[in-house]
């Protein structure tokens, strides 16, 4: 329903493109004229012209400010406009790009691979100039690489013929133009009242908040008749807190707000609400006790269950291509790299009663905000309802025009110099009510006769402020799984009575662990993060990108799971402080 | 293994004026702000609630570390607060504009005694410290000592940590040839500056870049131009546990202008301009800054059809900014204290004490407390160094006679006092670094006989030609063991003079050498003064320097083929004008062919 609607959308646009083509910007129509001049005579002595050459221009405005106990500590202010120039040379089946060589940084052409700055006023000249320069760079690196690319497989025979370019129709859109809505002010006042809470709270060693307020327009034109601009306002605010317990056991956390207007941010009394529930949350955990090791029965309620999805299943969703080794010190690596997933369409990856959708189309979930929406994506594809998982079984990944085996057309994902996903779903048949779901969960601990099951409520973040390594923060992954540490988890007895434990880390948690899923809610939690480029080996490869990190939002139910193993976690403690805390000293 | 030290060379210098402008900048009306909240913020100390805060935190900290298993015996905090404007732009057009303001804050916390501690080197390790600059609230002065306290705990842990391991070091490898203790004593410092408060009139900036980016537009083989203002206002707080207690505050402003062209054989050709004044309107007036961009237009013109220079050895003459990027390199690098005590060093000057290394009527001053040469500010110039030292002239050479080392708190046999040159980058511990180098001739002669010496010599040699090095984008060198210890001077603009005095425009050569060789073939310095202000990148991040010389007669240099990017020129000419573009501000002026 929604797909039809979007695509009436699309029509209604193509129905006005005169009138918009007649104020086009500045920038558009140099990058326009620019694109038709290199498409029909740059050209190297003998070698290929390009058969598609696209512009991408990333103009930001932003200002970000950093507060830590009422003080403002750094401030940046300052407008951006950068040109990323895609030039493929050869043929879709084949051409300059999934290709890793050794990076020649003496030469010029290495900076194909990063943005060039345009310049901020829209003076045609310039741009043209600018443009100019970097198209011509552009083109000499896509040569350079599909010779070497053609040298690297000259003597083998390859297996899997993918081509490297997929076809996808032409789109047109435009936009209006706009401003970051929050003034910098107000950023600054946002970050310092926020901030101020942690004043109160001097059991909190590190605390820090940081307000950003932006707008993004992205210009797009390509060979292909596609062209677009598409706008992002930006507010948001994090919060970021750390402290060790009474054993120096270091304890961090960090909560985010997003939203694309001022308006739609929680309240400045409401931050200031949730910075002091973190701060309360993390004196619960000081004061919490520790298990050895637990296996059996986890229930992943609320945020942990999206976050869970968002570091272990996501990844394995998305369709990334490893590229040719320019050179075999790259090529172990590179297989390492390969997605296991790809294997496994067609399987059952999920229990029968789950699936996965992605739809960029939606922007609220039951009235919750959705951040991870667009109506076209980085390549100019146009964007739909991606059906990832159905009762179980794996059904495609989410793909940029870059494809993979078996996956032969992008499903609008290019964000960033890869594929992410938008607004992800974990979407349950019959799901259960809250209760019976706690029922469920207690009748396997009881089944396994265990003292107790476990319930994991949120699963945190951390900058590794507190201890100076490895501990706590983030998940690392090894060949086991991953190991997730920062885990806000209760011990759940029998006759439904809780209790806090703190240090405990999720050990060995893989995709597999997903399938052996027992049951799901009928409710579920809206969870938006930034979605990071480096999972995966999406930036790997020629094709230039801005390696931003865009903003998706997780819908995701409740999840038992009913073998998960919880242990104290395995790093070393540092000490606590030798001297007191200045303020409660007093 | 290496020190990789560098005046701004075109590439280095973007990085490092990125670095400038991403790490150290400062808007100028909120230091007027500061001013207000500090006086409005406290009781006891109204003048100095910053400083007031740190002694309190530090003085509570240090009576407790003090007294530990492992006691602290020095503890120092300096909080540098940077206000940076950035504004760029290129060709004409705008490309930057961005205002940032960060406050850091650097602690030296010192674990065992002066004698051993945990700085100490340990012994065949290398590679640069990396910064680990803390962030630092101080507006409110709770925040302020709630930071240093987290953070001076986490300090000590890491000097204890550190301590066991030089122990360990020291005990197991063979003894130092150097006893020098790690730490000196010094009187401590007590200066309280007014708050430094400088606005910078962005939008009259951004139209003067816009002019002086504009001319390079007049030539289509000019591939990139920048002009660039920085400007930020500094202000430091130093406490430590010997009573020190400095604030000061300072405006600095750097403009520069880049353009870059390419010889048909694809050789980049850049061409590098710098000013630097304390107040942004001491910097040169429009018609200096157009008169020099015209210059570097025909300068970059005439570069690209001009011959490619031959590997050379035979006499040359340095201008006075070569000389002192010269200088820098292979002396200045050199004499910098701590380098006597590193085994990884190739220690060069060690053991030449007293002994003669330039002729007779060379001397090499090196002079923080000296803010201007002439009508030019020094970038170099400071009162007290990063260790809360009193900045102080130190003459390294006296008539060809090595006198002595630039000093920091880290002694060397022979030196157990600082000079006022421990300096550093926000987020680096600092290091003895150089700071106005000054190079003075007791018989100048004149440009005119500088050249006739040079004649001369061809002549006595039988050489076809020599060199003059008019300018030089920068240089770097290594002192260490590792690799053999050369220097490379980077001139952009090298003539060759015939023995007819002709001169002729070369490019694609870079002047090397090994430092003693070089030293002994010094022969005469001129009365015309040149003044290279720049950044200089070493283990304690980068730091302002400046380097004043007269022009030098070398009786015999070497130069080397420069590295040289083997990219075509681009393929398609430059786009055609637009037939009509109501919002354009291209401004074109003429830049005619020498």
């Amino acid at each position: 329903m929604r797909r039809a609607s979007i695509l009436v959308h699309g029509f209604l646009l193509a129905a006005t493109l005169p009138a918009a083509l007649a104020q086009e910007s500045v920038l558009m129509r140099a990058l326009r004229d620019e694109l038709a001049r290199s498409m029909e005579k740059l050209q190297l002595a003998e070698s290929e012209k390009p058969y598609f050459i696209s512009y991408s221009v990333r103009d930001s405005s932003s200002v970000r400010v950093t507060a830590a106990l009422g003080a403002v500590i750094s401030r940046r202010e300052g407008p951006q406009r950068l040109l990323s120039v895609e030039v493929r040379v050869g043929a879709p089946d084949f051409d300059n790009t999934n290709f890793l060589g050794e990076p020649d940084f003496r030469s010029a052409l290495a900076r194909a691979s990063f943005p060039t700055p345009l310049p901020l006023e829209d003076d045609y000249g310039e741009l043209r100039r600018m443009i100019w320069l970097a198209t011509d760079n552009s083109y000499k690196q896509a040569l350079d690489h599909l010779a070497k690319k053609r040298a690297a497989l000259q003597n083998q025979t390859r297996v899997e013929e993918v081509p490297d370019f997929s076809e996808a129709e032409p789109y047109r859109s435009d936009s209006k133009g706009g401003a970051p809505e929050l003034e910098g002010s107000l950023v600054e006042e946002l970050a310092r009242d926020v901030s101020g809470v942690f004043r109160d709270t001097p059991h909190i060693f590190v605390s820090e908040v940081r307000a950003t307020s932006s707008f993004e327009t992205i210009s797009y034109v390509n060979s292909e008749g596609t062209s677009f601009v598409r706008e992002s306002p930006l507010v948001s605010v994090r919060v970021t807190a750390g402290t060790q317990a009474e054993d120096g056991t270091p304890l961090e956390d960090a909560i985010s707000r997003y939203a694309r207007s001022p308006r739609d941010l929680p309240s400045k009394s409401e931050l200031s609400e949730l910075a002091r529930g973190l701060a309360s949350r993390l004196q619960e955990l000081r004061d919490a006790e520790v298990i050895d090791r637990f296996n059996g029965p986890v229930l992943f309620e609320d945020q942990a269950a999206a976050e869970l999805v968002r570091r272990v299943l996501v990844p394995r969703l998305l369709a990334v291509r490893v590229p040719v080794a320019g050179s075999s010190r790259f090529s172990r690596a590179l297989d390492d790299a390969a997605n296991p997933f790809l294997d496994k369409l067609g399987a059952r990856v999920l229990p029968r009663f789950l699936g996965v959708v992605d739809d960029p189309t939606l922007d609220q979930f039951d009235s919750t905000p959705l951040m991870g929406g667009y109506a076209v994506d980085d390549e100019g594809v146009q964007t739909g309802e991606t059906t990832l998982v159905e009762r179980g079984i794996l059904k495609t990944l989410l793909a940029t025009r870059n494809p993979v085996p078996d996956i032969p057309e992008s499903t609008g994902n290019r964000r960033g110099s890869g594929p992410a996903p938008s607004n992800l779903m974990v979407v349950p048949r019959n799901g259960l009510e809250a209760d019976e779901l706690r029922e469920e969960f207690l009748s396997l601990v009881n089944e396994r006769e265990l003292e107790y099951g476990i319930v994991v409520r949120r699963i945190g973040g951390s900058q590794g402020r507190i201890a100076r390594s490895r501990v706590s923060g983030g998940s690392r992954r090894s060949r086991g799984g991953a190991q997730i540490g920062a885990v806000v988890a209760y011990k759940v007895f029998p006759d439904g009575r809780e209790e806090l434990i703190r240090q405990s880390a999720l050990m060995g948690i893989s995709e597999a662990d997903f399938r052996d899923i027992v049951a799901a809610s009928d409710t579920a939690t809206v969870h938006t993060r930034t979605h990071s480029q480096s999972r995966g080996f999406s930036s790997f490869g020629p094709l230039p990108g801005f390696s931003g990190s865009p903003l998706i939002s997780l819908v995701v139910p409740s999840l038992l799971f009913e073998d998960i193993t919880v242990r104290r976690s395995p790093d070393n403690i540092p000490h606590p402080p030798v001297v007191s805390h200045p303020l409660a000293s007093e | 293994m290496r020190c990789y030290n560098e005046l701004p060379f075109w590439k280095a210098v973007r990085t490092q004026m990125l670095k400038v402008t991403l790490a150290r900048f400062v808007a100028a009306s909120w230091a007027g702000g500061v001013a207000v909240m500090l006086a409005l913020g406290s009781h006891a100390f109204a003048a100095a609630p910053v400083l007031d805060a740190m002694r309190q935190e530090l003085d509570r900290s240090f009576q407790v570390l003090s007294k530990q298993p492992t006691p602290a015996y020095f503890l120092s905090y300096e909080i540098i607060e940077e206000r940076v404007t950035v504004v760029q732009a290129s060709f004409g057009a705008v490309t930057a504009s961005s205002t940032i303001e960060n406050r850091t804050l650097d602690i030296d916390l010192r674990v065992g005694n002066h004698d051993l501690d945990n700085t100490h080197p340990l012994r065949e390790r290398f590679g640069f410290s990396r910064p680990s600059p803390i962030a630092v609230p101080i507006s409110e002065l709770d925040a302020l000592r709630s930071t240093l306290w987290f953070q001076t705990d986490r300090k000590y842990k890491d000097a204890v940590e550190q301590l066991t391991k030089v122990k360990t070091d020291v005990q197991v490898k063979v003894q130092d040839e150097d006893q020098a203790p790690d730490f000196s004593a010094e009187d401590p410092e007590t200066f309280m500056g007014d708050l430094a408060s400088l606005a910078v009139d962005r939008p009259s900036w951004v139209e003067k870049l816009k002019r002086y980016s504009a001319p390079f537009a007049s030539s289509d083989s000019i591939y990139s131009s920048q002009a660039t203002l920085g400007f930020a206002v500094t202000t430091r707080w130093y406490v430590n546990s010997e009573g020190a207690a400095i604030r000061d505050s300072e405006p600095r402003a750097r403009l520069t202008v880049f353009g870059m062209t390419k010889a048909e054989d694809g050789m980049e050709l850049p061409r590098f301009e710098s000013f630097f004044a304390f107040d942004p309107n001491d910097l040169p007036g429009d018609d200096t800054v157009l008169e020099t961009v015209k210059q570097m237009v025909s300068d970059l013109d005439a570069l690209r059809v001009a011959p490619v220079a031959e590997p050379y050895t035979g006499p040359a003459i340095l201008s006075g900014r070569a000389s002192g990027v010269f200088f820098h390199e292979i002396l200045g690098h050199r004499v910098e204290g701590h380098r006597q005590r590193s085994d990884q060093d190739a220690q060069t000057f060690k053991e030449m004490l007293g002994e003669s290394v330039l002729p007779e009527t060379f001397s090499v001053v090196f002079d923080p407390t000296r803010k201007r040469a002439g009508a030019t500010d020094l970038s170099g110039a400071y009162a007290f160094d990063n260790q809360g030292v009193r900045a102080r002239r130190v003459e390294v050479i006296a008539d060809g006679v090595l006198r002595e080392f630039l000093m920091s708190r880290t002694p060397i046999p022979g030196f157990s006092r600082s000079n006022g040159h421990g300096r550093k980058q926000p987020g680096f511990a600092p290091v003895s670094r150089q700071s106005n180098l000054l190079v003075e001739v007791a018989d100048p002669v004149s440009g005119e006989a500088l050249k006739q010496m040079l004649l001369n010599r061809l002549e006595e040699e039988g050489k076809e030609y020599g060199l003059f090095f008019e300018d030089v984008q920068g240089g770097f060198t290594f002192t260490g063991r590792g690799i053999p210890n050369a220097f490379n001077v980077m001139p952009v603009m090298v003539y060759r003079i015939y023995t007819d005095g002709r001169e002729e425009l070369v490019r694609g050569v870079d002047l090397i050498g090994t430092p003693l060789t070089t030293f002994s073939k010094i022969a005469a310095g001129s009365d015309e003064i040149g003044v290279f202000n720049g950044i200089c990148g070493a283990e304690s991040g980068g730091v302002p320097v400046s380097a004043v010389s007269p022009s030098v007669l070398v009786s015999q240099i070497e130069v080397q083929r420069k590295e040289k990017s083997q990219d075509r020129l681009p393929l398609l000419p430059a786009p055609p004008e637009p037939p009509a573009v109501p919002n354009s501000i291209r401004v074109r002026e003429g830049g005619s062919i020498r």
